[in-house]
């Protein structure tokens, strides 16, 4: 079946799921993704353990949108847009930090943390009741909701709730905080990069289980050559869409995981560590959600760009883009508040082994990725992306098939069509 | 000559050497320059990169003696995507100074290191602290830091050379 915006062909009689290649480099195609997308879904913003008291604070740009995430005195959460209503100037210029007020430095407007103007140098020159209009208040983002920890925005008025929009995802993103009793925190730090590449190739990357053993051959040979680094599990699983356009792939992997799978390379103090976290999960989820939870890795995206990867450490990530070819990426690490030093030692060490613009399997996918962009250019008779592993099969998909991807392309292609050019 | 300048003259001869090497992709020969159990790490660009912690702040490099020879293994081989073919990468280093600390002399210095591939170059642009000792007569790195002076990892997208 030929789909009219797109082109995707999505033919499961005849096994066949191609994309056209346009999508990835045409300019229109770009701007319909923010109207169509970006400005229409759930996005996510940030955790709460970034702002851990009132007046904390941290600038984020979200949908190329500068938006300051704080708490105000009373301790709510506000998504405010960083911008004065008196001449549009960014207020708020810190990355993050704590204020009882933010101060516009082109004329003095200085507003509440939950972005009331407070202050209005030379306000005899404005008649009354101009200080409380609502057009001179900092603009808040149209919705904001939490699911936990995790904070979302969304730029549109109307639309479905957030807890309806993950669907599936929700049990997911509730299993990354249950590693702890007593909540998980982003640790300081935070991974800023970029690919010169399409945004929806790291959608497709961050959870292709096929990609691992031909573009990650290095990582996989390091495990294998590294004393204790290799664990007993083999690179197994299955995948599962989750409705939305939202899809996690769900594996053993034969890699450490802090939550809780031990490698000998953590010696025996690590595993008096890992058992006492591993016995914790038992008598608090149950055997069988435990063990899930400890020795399965799951790489999960969350239509459009937000990924949970719960893998050697846990990783969130998103990222926006602002041309056709290239993306920014932001990325931090979750752990558990109460974790010890040892853990949160190991799970860093871990972390950057694999992961980020450092580690040992990362610059491997920005390669990728860029050089995926790069051969669209051919343009031509090679019109399409395959995307059709795992169509012929009757049983659960694989973790290395493409279904989680072919749910993704869906869901894009029905927000995409449903706009108007 | 004072002590202290003869002392930033042998820190800089070493440091040009490491660059060379570098520049030159002799890893083998570059970590010859190392410690047993020195150690690399490049921090985030959010953190007090001088004095953030890596065992308890996400850093983007953070590599003990083993891993930064499994680190050097990986770029030699064909399956290290990233550098095969290899970028052109040029060191530049200035500004160094330098001071004794017990038996560590440390040495903080600028760098800007260029990676050129393809459709690209880009400039890592930051300074180095590098912790040297002096081994059997002979100045060696017992552990590098390399912190970067941007606000993002932008346009770059990798660290997938040696800073």
């Amino acid at each position: 079946m030929e789909r009219t915006v797109s082109g995707i062909i999505d033919d499961p009689v005849a096994n066949r799921f191609l994309v056209p290649r346009r999508n990835f480099t045409d300019r229109a195609v770009f701007e319909r993704e923010y109207a169509a997308i970006f400005d229409r879904c759930w996005l996510y913003l940030g955790h709460a353990s970034e702002l851990p008291e009132p007046g904390s604070f941290v600038t984020r740009t979200v949908a190329r949108r500068p938006v300051l995430f704080t708490r105000d005195k009373e301790g709510e959460f506000r998504a405010l847009l960083n911008a004065c209503p008196h001449r549009g100037a960014l207020v708020c210029r810190e990355r993050k930090g704590k204020s009882r007020a933010f101060m516009c430095m082109y004329h003095g407007w200085t507003f509440g943390s939950d972005g009331h103007l407070m202050t209005l140098p030379g306000s005899s020159g404005y008649p009354e009741g101009f200080k409380t209009d609502p057009q001179k208040q900092m603009v808040h983002v149209p919705r904001m909701e939490r699911f936990g920890d995790f904070f979302f925005i969304n730029f549109s008025r109307d639309g479905e709730d957030l807890a309806t929009y993950l669907a599936g995802a929700g049990d997911y993103l509730k299993l990354v905080a249950e590693h702890s009793p007593s909540g998980m925190q982003v640790v300081g730090g935070t991974q800023e990069y970029s690919i010169r590449g399409n945004w929806k190739l790291l959608s497709e990357n961050s959870f292709d289980g096929y990609h691992a053993a031909c573009n990650h051959s290095t990582y996989l040979e390091y495990l294998k050559s590294t004393k204790g680094a290799l664990g007993v599990d083999p690179l197994v699983g299955v995948e599962h869409t989750l409705g939305n356009g939202h899809a996690v792939v769900e594996y053993t992997a034969p890699w450490g995981r802090p939550i809780a799978n031990w490698i000998p390379a953590w010696g025996e103090e690590g595993k008096v560590e890992i058992d006492k976290v591993y016995a914790e999960l038992v008598t608090r989820l149950g055997a069988e959600r435990a063990d899930r939870l400890a020795r399965k890795s799951r790489n999960m995206v969350i239509f459009p760009n937000l990924v949970v990867n719960d893998i050697m450490a846990v990783t969130v990530r998103t990222f926006f883009p602002t041309a056709p070819d290239y993306m920014e990426i932001n990325a931090w690490a979750l752990a558990p508040v109460e974790e010890s030093e040892w853990l949160r030692k190991y799970r860093l060490y871990n972390f950057t082994e694999f992961l980020g613009p450092g580690g040992f399997a990362t610059p491997d996918d920005v390669e990728a990725i860029e050089k995926c962009q790069q051969g669209y250019a051919v343009g031509g008779e090679a019109v399409y992306n395959d995307i059709s592993k795992g169509m012929n099969r009757s049983d659960t998909p694989s973790f290395d098939d493409e279904e989680q991807m072919r749910a993704f392309w869906r869901e894009w292609d029905r927000r995409i069509s449903a706009v108007e050019a | 000559m004072d002590d202290i300048l003869t002392l930033r003259l042998k820190v800089e001869d070493l440091l040009f050497l490491e660059a060379d090497l570098l520049d030159r992709w002799m890893l083998k020969e570059w970590l010859a320059l190392f410690t047993e159990d020195a150690w690399y790490h490049v921090p985030p660009s959010d953190v007090d990169g001088d004095t953030a912690d890596p065992d308890k702040s996400l850093f983007y490099i953070v590599d003990d003696s083993m891993r930064l020879r499994e680190r050097v293994n990986r770029l030699m081989k064909i399956g290290a995507h990233s550098e095969h073919p290899r970028s052109k990468v040029r060191h530049l280093v200035s500004n160094v100074r330098v001071e004794r600390d017990g038996d560590v002399i440390r040495a903080r210095s600028s760098f800007v290191v260029y990676r050129s591939k393809d459709i690209t170059s880009d400039a890592f642009i930051g300074h180095y602290i590098h912790e040297i000792v002096e081994r059997d007569g002979k100045m060696m790195i017992a552990g590098k830091k390399a912190v970067l002076d941007m606000e993002a990892l932008r346009p770059h997208g990798r660290i997938s050379i040696i800073l």
